[in-house]
């Protein structure tokens, strides 16, 4: 009883340190209350979107990054020139035509009367600027090791409306390099990359909530069709399943990149996504070094068998890293279904001639890279030990599968079989040759001086004969060289409400066209 | 009393410290994040510029150097994935978590008291198998798999509760807390349930119901206070799991906490964010354990006494 008046003051102390533990972040609310979730309720005028992930940042040179490129381009900012990813077609946009005007010199017409969001002009001289920003600074813009490699470009604005751009080389494709050039206004940082531009886009930026969502409004002084819905919301859930049930509850519009176990015929919409899933397999090491033993791995791999059931059927067995619609695909080159007994033969070849073939080969993939990759990795792994092969999965985070991805490659790894996922979403094969497949290029471990040279000749031609000379150099890659041995086609699947109409098209998951997307019929607004 | 907290004091900042290192150095093991950030035609001077802007070329102890004389001056460095400053990612993010923790243990330490005493009165009562089966259901429950069920079951299927996100009323709550709470809070019955069965048969619990104590006394006046010392360990360990990240939470109904920020940044190599990051949860930890040690000290001289001046 003595002891009741301390110990009571002890527990009343007690109670208020607790308190204090518990209830220090009661003031700093993160829940608001300003409608049905974070995307905003279905009003009809606003149009919801929910990502796979946050854009790291919303910078225009940045945007051939999926995460940033799929918010930015053609809705903030926009290009010169817009290829149509069905027929591969240039189209007009900033630029009214262009011509080769000597053969290393291409002039643009620059549209007149478009203001950026800012109320500014547009003119050539902030095309040039954003040309030069792009592609000739120190910003380190994604844009330009994607599209320009290490070209350099001369640019000038020779009247407000009339813009030259030369090139060391003659380069027949420079308008379709340019379409992934976002136009931003002269005065936008050359030091440092912004985060939230003023673009000319049919939307700009109204609002960033870090970590909740970006909200867009449209344009109302926009220089062409102004685009169906005046408010625009990004969010982003990284669980394929949550994306979808915001589909199926109405909490969102749209969704990229579901997972084949949450699509349904009812919310979700199958597409051909320019991916080509492949193994890469590194020549300069026993025993892929030797072309009998990729060869035959390319001929033992069931990719029908995967594309059917790890795939779900969202895939198209394939025989060269570019899919159909892309210039240089090569419609002779077709996947066959497995060869076990060529396959040994060569190996038996090989084995003859004293190849290790009992080396360790690493087979790295990386995690997330598309859905059942891990059991990919394993079918493959189950394959290549058919023919004898010894196969280790090494599964990575990004950052780790990058280094084994660019030059330069780790040493001391031994062979490596890398399992990569390229997209070619520029519609041309010298996007993918001059990375994939040239003996230096940033993602290839080897080649052949002939092959490159081919490669170069191909890449010095337009129209036909370039469609001719790149689907020749393709075929070339699977005889002479094999450094691939091919899986599928991709196909991704986009999330789609009742309440909206759209049509998916190769590049959505890249580039997801605001303007392109409208109220469902009977959907008021 | 002031020994005793500085005797915690110090050796709790002894793993504070090595975390913070341990971090700096394991991080910088995973390489150098030049590939992330830089673009597929980068020259190789280009990635000696970049790693000499963001210091990766020098040594890993002078970096550990910079980077410390930076944070006395507290300057926790640029995000290399979003630009923007890593104490102002890192301080955004925190209430976030915090917010989520709190609530967690507040509701799981009050429910588990009220229905781990209830169980313990009356042992192998119906109430007390019914509570002991469902704690041990709830604290076995995977929460990746529970999350994802409400989402289905309640967000979609019910329609009753958004699916996930943090803007709305008091419902965005629901499915995140009750998937942090399942687990603390079958965790803290059975302990609730099995320090009072111990204390509630003690002589002294005799003693009190001889003098004609209330049995509410008796319960919570009496044998509570003495079965408070493991419910506040395992209470204390649930809080410090929490503060760290709720990272299954986070990720799932995205909610922009710290957890997941911490995983972003080191799937992205992004230092300056992971250590700033760490650097505010270890300092968290740090405070809670002071805290939990002072509880202890209050509760049970004992511990107090134990710590020689």
């Amino acid at each position: 009883m003595l002891s009741s008046v301390p110990t009571r003051r002890r527990t009343r102390a007690l109670t208020a340190l607790l308190a204090a533990a518990l209830l220090p972040a009661s003031a700093c609310a993160v829940a608001n209350s300003d409608g049905a979730g974070d995307a905003g309720a279905a009003d009809g005028s606003t149009l919801r979107i929910v990502l796979a992930q946050e854009p790291p940042t919303l910078e225009p040179c940045e945007s051939s990054l999926t995460s940033t490129g799929v918010v930015v381009r053609s809705n903030i900012s926009e290009p010169l020139i817009e290829r149509d990813p069905t027929t591969g077609e240039l189209d007009p946009l900033l630029a009214t035509g262009w011509r080769q005007t000597s053969p290393t010199t291409w002039t643009f017409d620059i549209r007149s009367g478009v203001r950026f969001h800012s109320g500014a002009p547009f003119t050539a001289e902030d095309a040039a600027f954003s040309i030069d920003r792009a592609v000739n600074s120190d910003l380190a813009c994604n844009v330009d090791g994607y599209v320009f490699e290490d070209e350099k470009l001369g640019v000038e604005a020779t009247s407000p409306t009339s813009l030259t751009v030369t090139t060391v080389e003659p380069d027949p494709i420079l308008p379709l390099r340019l379409s992934f050039v976002e136009i931003v206004p002269r005065g936008t940082s050359t030091e440092a990359k912004v985060r939230e531009p003023v673009g000319t886009g049919p939307y700009a930026i109204a609002g960033w909530q870090t970590g909740v969502s970006i909200t867009l409004h449209r344009n109302e002084n926009y220089w062409g069709e102004q685009p169906a819905f005046p408010v625009v919301r990004y969010v982003w859930r990284s669980e394929s399943s949550v994306r979808a049930a915001m589909i199926a509850k109405g909490e969102a519009d749209l969704s990229t990149g579901l997972d084949p176990e949450d699509a349904t015929e009812e919310n979700s919409i199958a597409y051909p996504n320019n991916e080509t899933t492949a193994l890469r397999l590194d020549g300069t090491q026993a025993p892929l070094d030797d072309i009998r033993v990729r060869k035959a791995i390319g001929l033992v791999i069931d990719r029908q068998a995967i594309a059917r059931t790890l795939f779900d059927g969202l895939g198209e067995p394939a025989a060269q890293l570019v899919p159909d619609g892309v210039v240089g695909y090569n419609p002779a080159l077709q996947a066959q279904a497995p060869d076990h007994e060529a396959a040994r033969a060569l190996i038996e070849q090989a084995r003859a001639d004293g190849v290790p073939l009992d080396r360790e080969i690493t087979l790295v993939a990386r995690n997330d890279q598309f859905p059942r990759v891990a059991e990919t990795a394993e079918a493959l792994q189950y394959q290549l030990a058919q023919l004898g092969l010894n196969v280790r999965i090494l599964m990575t985070d990004t950052a780790a599968h990058l280094q084994y991805q660019l030059r330069p490659f780790p040493e001391n790894v031994g062979p490596v079989a890398l399992l990569i996922m390229h997209g070619n979403q520029a519609g041309d094969a010298a996007f993918t040759t001059s990375q994939y497949l040239v003996s230096d290029g940033p993602q290839s471990t080897f080649g052949t001086p002939e092959l490159d040279a081919r490669i170069d000749d191909a890449e010095r031609l337009s129209g036909q004969a370039r469609q001719d000379a790149f689907a020749a150099v393709l075929a070339d890659q699977n005889e002479t060289v094999a450094q691939y041995a091919y899986l599928a086609h991709m196909r991704g699947l986009l999330g789609i409400g009742d309440s909206v109409e759209y049509e998916p098209n190769p590049a959505t998951g890249d580039e997801l066209r605001l303007a392109a997307v409208r109220p469902a019929k009977g959907q008021g607004r | 009393m002031t020994t005793f907290l500085r005797k915690r004091i110090v050796s709790s900042a002894i793993p504070l410290v090595v975390v913070v290192l341990g971090v700096f150095i394991l991080a910088r093991l995973t390489g150098n994040p030049v590939d992330l950030y830089l673009p597929l035609s980068a020259t190789a001077e280009q990635r000696a510029a970049f790693s000499a802007e963001h210091g990766f070329d020098q040594p890993i102890l002078v970096q550990l150097w910079d980077y410390l004389g930076q944070v006395v001056q507290l300057d926790f460095g640029e995000s290399l994935r979003t630009g923007q400053p890593a104490a102002e990612m890192v301080l955004e993010a925190f209430p976030a978590t915090l917010q989520l923790a709190a609530v967690t243990m507040l509701i799981a330490i009050v429910g588990a008291v009220l229905i781990g005493s209830l169980a313990a009165y009356r042992p192998n009562s119906l109430a007390d198998r019914t509570s002991s089966f469902l704690s041990m259901t709830a604290a076995s429950i995977p929460d990746f798999w529970f999350a994802i069920m409400g989402v289905l079951v309640f967000g979609v299927s019910l329609g009753i509760l958004p699916t996930s996100g943090v803007t709305g009323g008091p419902e965005v709550w629901v499915l995140p807390i009750a998937t942090l709470l399942i687990r603390p809070f079958g965790v803290l019955v059975q302990v609730v349930r099995g320090s009072m069965v111990a204390a509630l048969s003690a002589p002294y619990v005799k003693v009190a119901r001889g003098k004609g104590a209330s049995e509410k006394r008796v319960v919570f006046g009496h044998a509570l206070r003495n079965a408070t010392m493991p419910v506040l360990t395992v209470a204390g360990d649930l809080t410090i799991g929490l503060v760290n990240g709720a990272v299954v939470v986070e990720t799932i109904f995205g909610w922009p906490g710290i957890g997941k920020l911490m995983i972003d940044s080191i799937l992205q190599r992004d230092f300056a964010v992971l250590q700033a990051a760490v650097l505010l949860t270890a300092v968290t930890i740090f405070l809670l354990n002071i805290l939990i040690d002072v509880c202890y000290a209050l509760l049970d001289a004992r511990v107090r006494q134990a710590v020689p001046a």
